[in-house]
């Protein structure tokens, strides 16, 4: 009994592999960033220290940690097996809030028990990852036929329809975002990918007549050099065509109500004190931080609050001015070595669902850090997304841990 | 158990690992563009973000009399603000407010609405509120959160002097200002001396505004004191002395109050300007403060001018005391004997025009003394006939007249004196007759002088040809280094006139004063030199001049008394300055005595 134990210590310690660590580490050095920068953008707030955001994002990272043991210790089976029907669920959980009233700040968002709240977009995100993953198991990379494409298209553009109603355009583009590179990794051909953005791109090209002419050039390039059937590249140009030309007749014909609803989409009335007021100050404060930055809690811009949302979407931008080029470097380039870590475990994976799961939480994580800090530094509109690991917020928090959960579980290559 | 085997290629690999690696690159290049290259300007505009400077406006230099009393000195202004975010708008603090401010509540808020720049940004309410409305607020202090009081300093003047043209007053630059290079340093809404002394010493007056550094949030709120960043203190402007005599002045102020006069009192031998007056004047105290719109209205449309400086911008006839002038010419050119007669009947035939003399009976036989202690206008119109009027005028040109003094008052006017030329060039070069010279030579027509020309051509004939220039800034103490530097004025005299002219024109003006046309000027115990002077003029009654002096303890007091409308020099004129001598007199007497009382005790 006693040797059993031990051995199975052992097993369980060997099982961990050099790439694990890794990866521990370095969610433990991100978390380490967040909570010094949620330290900083708090000390201004009164309270005691579990009132304040510093104390509950403690507890937070508790909760998550232990959550994230829970799904180590999962059977891979389990998950797999499970996947659908957690999809469902969460696709249920996706539309409570509309049946129960409750919203923060007129968006449906939130399911609250009592004081605590959660949102279930957040969880959505793994539940989309995974039953893509599990769906794209089931087909064969050799040659992945554009029906098996449409699928988990489908599986990210229904949730992403719900969430983009709520409005959340960040979460939506996530659920659509982590699709390219799954379906990428799964042996999609990149024809069909771009079948699949065509669309969107030739909406949005088509509010300005020269960007769409040029889109339209690229599509007609793309179509002749991939040679695909006449019938299908036809049937490709008159879908976007058609997009193109109806697009800013129906946006004409919406009442201007409807439209500020789509604008605020996409952030553009999110700004408080007019145009660009956080990107500005958000870019003053990362651009002062200079080399090595103004030093732990000394930041200005944080301190005097010139930055909003300083502890949530722009918390980048505290890290920017207080640990500088330097600080910034380091956190995107622990950020990359997670990617390249999953990518690499992905690509030694003999399971294909396990595999893909990888590729997902690859792609959720850097999504995620790619978007926000584009939008902190001002590449990218205010699409309002959480930095991992370090943003505060318990749900999101709770998400990426339970990410680092799965990808440890599966980092293990050990059988079902 | 594998549900479906992995079969991901090396390519599929490696083409997402550099799609990854190139987004992050792309994104570290942002930063490195934000940080290290653009870095240095976005430190700077965190610093302006987080630092409001606050300027404190630093008092003006005091300025004294020549003994060392307060002219012009400075007092507290206290203005109310509101600081809208700690400010309770309620009908009670409305109306507590109201009453003590002496407000409409529709006015405060209004005031509120209007200068609103942020929740934590003071708004001023009132201005110029005196220390009763202050402590009224400090009593209500629970009642009225968020009412605070700020002090500016503003100008004051305890002595109770008027002296308001001369010393000028204190107000916004104005546009023109602003742009000229002089001005660079100022910025709109500076205050700057506007006329007068205030002008003319401004660099010297002007204090140098210091600031208070304060953090503030994103909201305005202030936080505290700049950590990193002491507050600069603002230092006064330099101490300064003036020529003035105050208690000279206050009386001259007093006598001739209700009257128009302009009258400078100098120092003959220096240019020292013991009292300038000007009358009407105003109570300078006006401009202290920011001045009130009717009061401001009420000055500039007054018909009697009083922010006109009559001593120094006024230009009238000089009358009489003219005349000196063409004995001067006279005794000099040789034109005439002073022993050279004419006989006076009260007037003066010349074609057809007659000119009178002021005598109407007549003066009987005049020479030339006697021409000059009656201040015979007969003898005067022979006298100018035979006298080159380009003599004359070169006289007068020597004594500076139509050139300005170079008084360290701004906006001096420089007069007239008309030759030849200016007679050709007026009515042309046949246009005018020897009746203009008979007008010129008793002092009327072409001719303008301002009182404080008048001064320095009286001192000029009491020091035997000194030409000083009328100051009345003495000397200030620079600040930094402590010094006292004391204002160099120009110095000048006639040479060219023999000791016997002066003698004999010394003596004339001591009879004018003895028996003559001046015996109002008279002083008990000390004798007073002088000329009168009896201005025509087409407005109303003719003005009255006196220009004399006197001798006491080695100083030579010169004195320039031009009353407008006051009939006869001999009258009013003559009087204020025996006043205003016979005040020196005790003045000197007193002085003397309190000098010698150890002794006697």
């Amino acid at each position: 009994m006693r040797r059993s134990i031990s051995k199975r210590i052992n097993n369980f310690l060997n099982s961990f592999s050099n790439l694990n660590l890794a990866i521990l580490v370095i969610v433990g050095l991100l978390c380490l960033f967040g909570m010094l920068s949620i330290y900083s953008a708090s000390l201004n707030m009164e309270g005691s220290f579990f009132e304040k955001i510093i104390g509950r994002q403690l507890i937070w990272l508790v909760l998550s940690g232990l959550v994230a043991a829970t799904i180590y210790f999962l059977q891979k089976k389990l998950i797999y097996d499970s996947a659908y029907i957690l999809y469902l669920l969460g696709f249920c959980l996706l539309l409570l809030p509309y049946f129960l009233g409750s919203s923060v700040a007129g968006t449906a968002r939130w399911i609250t028990f009592g004081s605590a709240g959660f949102q279930p977009s957040e969880f959505m995100k793994i539940l989309v990852m995974l039953a893509i993953a599990r769906f794209l198991a089931s087909t064969s990379s050799s040659n992945l036929d554009f029906k098996f494409v449409l699928i988990p298209t489908l599986l990210s553009l229904i949730p992403m329809a719900v969430v983009l109603k709520q409005p959340d355009l960040g979460t939506s583009i996530i659920y659509f975002g982590m699709l390219f590179p799954m379906l990428y990794w799964a042996g999609a051909r990149l024809f069909h990918l771009f079948i699949i953005i065509a669309p969107i791109l030739s909406i949005i090209t088509a509010f300005n007549f020269y960007t769409f002419f040029i889109w339209v050039i690229i599509v007609v390039i793309i179509l002749y050099l991939t040679k695909e059937k006449l019938r299908v590249s036809l049937t490709v140009m008159l879908i976007n065509l058609s997009l193109g030309f109806t697009t800013p007749f129906l946006w004409n014909s919406l009442k201007p109500y409807q439209q500020q609803r789509i604008l605020t989409l996409f952030n553009v009335n999110a700004d408080p004190q007019g145009t660009g007021y956080q990107v500005l100050q958000s870019k003053i404060a990362i651009g002062s931080g200079g080399l090595f930055g103004k030093g732990i809690a000394r930041g200005t811009q944080t301190h005097l609050k010139f930055l909003p949302e300083q502890h949530t979407d722009f918390i980048f931008s505290v890290i920017g001015e207080e640990y500088g080029f330097i600080g910034v470097l380091v956190v995107l380039l622990l950020f990359l070595a997670f990617i390249l870590i999953c990518i690499n475990i992905a690509y030694r994976q003999k399971d294909r669902f396990c595999s893909l799961c990888m590729i997902g939480i690859a792609s959720i994580i850097g999504i995620h850090v790619v978007i926000n800090v584009a939008m902190t530094v001002g590449l990218m509109p205010v699409t309002g997304l959480p930095l991992p690991f370090i943003s505060y917020g318990g749900s999101f928090l709770m998400t990426c841990f339970i990410l680092v959960g799965l990808a440890l579980n599966i980092g293990i290559d050990k059988q079902y | 158990m594998y549900i479906s085997h992995n079969s991901i290629t090396n390519i599929r690999k490696n083409i997402l690992t550099i799609f990854f690696v190139l987004v992050f690159l792309v994104l570290i290049g942002r930063l490195y563009y934000l940080q290290i290259i653009k870095g240095p300007s976005y430190k700077g505009i965190a610093e302006a973000n987080r630092v409001r400077v606050i300027p404190i406006e630093a008092p003006r230099g005091i300025i004294y009399d020549r003994n060392g009393k307060i002219i012009v000195d400075n007092k507290s202004q206290y203005d109310i603000n509101v600081i809208p975010y700690e400010f309770s708008h309620t009908a009670r603090t409305d109306s507590i407010l109201a009453k003590i401010l002496g407000l409409d509540v529709a006015e405060i808020n209004s005031r509120i609405k209007n200068n609103w720049r942020g929740q934590f940004v003071p708004i001023k309410i009132a201005e110029d509120v005196n220390v009763e409305i202050i402590t009224n607020i400090e009593e209500h202090r629970l009642d009225l959160p968020g009412v605070v009081y700020s002090v500016k300093p503003v100008r004051s003047y305890p002595s109770g002097v008027q002296m308001s043209q001369s010393l000028g007053y204190v107000r916004e630059i104005s546009a023109n200002d602003l742009i000229r290079e002089k001005y660079k340093e100022y910025k709109q809404g500076d205050l700057i001396g506007w006329k007068g002394i205030e002008r003319q010493y401004e660099h010297i007056l002007k204090g140098t505004r210091g600031y208070n550094f304060i953090q503030v949030d994103a909201l305005g709120r202030e936080i505290g004191q700049v950590v990193d960043r002491d507050n600069i203190p603002p230092i006064p402007g330099n101490e300064m002395f003036l020529a003035i005599d105050l208690d000279l002045q206050i009386y001259i102020e007093s006598l001739t109050e209700g009257y128009k006069a302009g009258i400078v009192v100098l120092d003959a031998d220096n240019g020292e300007i013991l009292a300038i007056v000007s009358k009407p004047d105003y109570d300078p105290a006006l401009f202290a403060g920011v001045i009130s719109n009717s009061s401001w209205n009420a000055l500039i449309s007054d018909p009697d001018l009083p922010m006109f400086n009559r001593a120094t911008q006024g230009t009238y006839s000089p009358g009489s005391t003219f005349k000196l002038i063409a004995v001067l010419t006279a005794l000099e050119t040789k034109a005439v004997d002073p022993d050279w007669s004419v006989r006076c009947y009260g007037q003066y035939r010349l074609g057809h025009r007659i000119f009178k003399c002021w005598q109407e009976r007549g003066h009987g036989s005049m020479n030339m003394y006697e021409a000059i202690v009656h201040s015979c206008n007969v003898y005067f119109y022979n006298l100018i006939r035979r006298l080159d009027l380009n003599d004359w005028a070169n006289m007068g040109k020597d004594f500076k007249f139509g050139s300005e003094t170079g008084v360290d008052l701004y906006g001096e006017s420089a007069g007239v004196m008309p030759d030849v030329d200016f007679l050709n060039r007026k009515y042309g070069e046949h246009g005018w007759t020897d009746g203009n010279k008979l007008n010129l030579v008793i002092g009327q027509g072409d001719i303008l002088v301002t009182p404080v020309q008048m001064a320095r051509f009286c001192a000029a004939l009491a020091t035997r040809g000194k030409l000083v220039q009328p100051h009345v800034g003495l000397k200030y103490i620079d600040r930094g280094s402590n010094e006292t530097i004391i204002f160099k004025a120009a110095k000048d005299s006639i040479q060219n006139i023999s000791v016997d002219t002066w003698e004999f024109i010394e003596k004339a003006m001591a009879d004018v004063i003895n028996r003559g046309t001046g015996r109002a000027a008279r002083v008990k115990d000390v004798p007073v030199l002088g000329k009168t002077g009896t201005a025509q003029n087409p407005h109303g009654d003719a003005h009255a001049w006196f220009i004399g002096y006197m001798e006491e303890q080695n100083q030579t007091i010169a004195t320039a008394v031009l009353v407008e409308h006051g009939k006869s020099g001999g009258g009013i004129a003559a009087q204020i300055a025996g006043q205003i001598f016979n005040f020196i007199h005790q003045q000197k007497k007193r002085q003397s005595l309190a000098n010698n009382a150890p002794l006697n005790f």
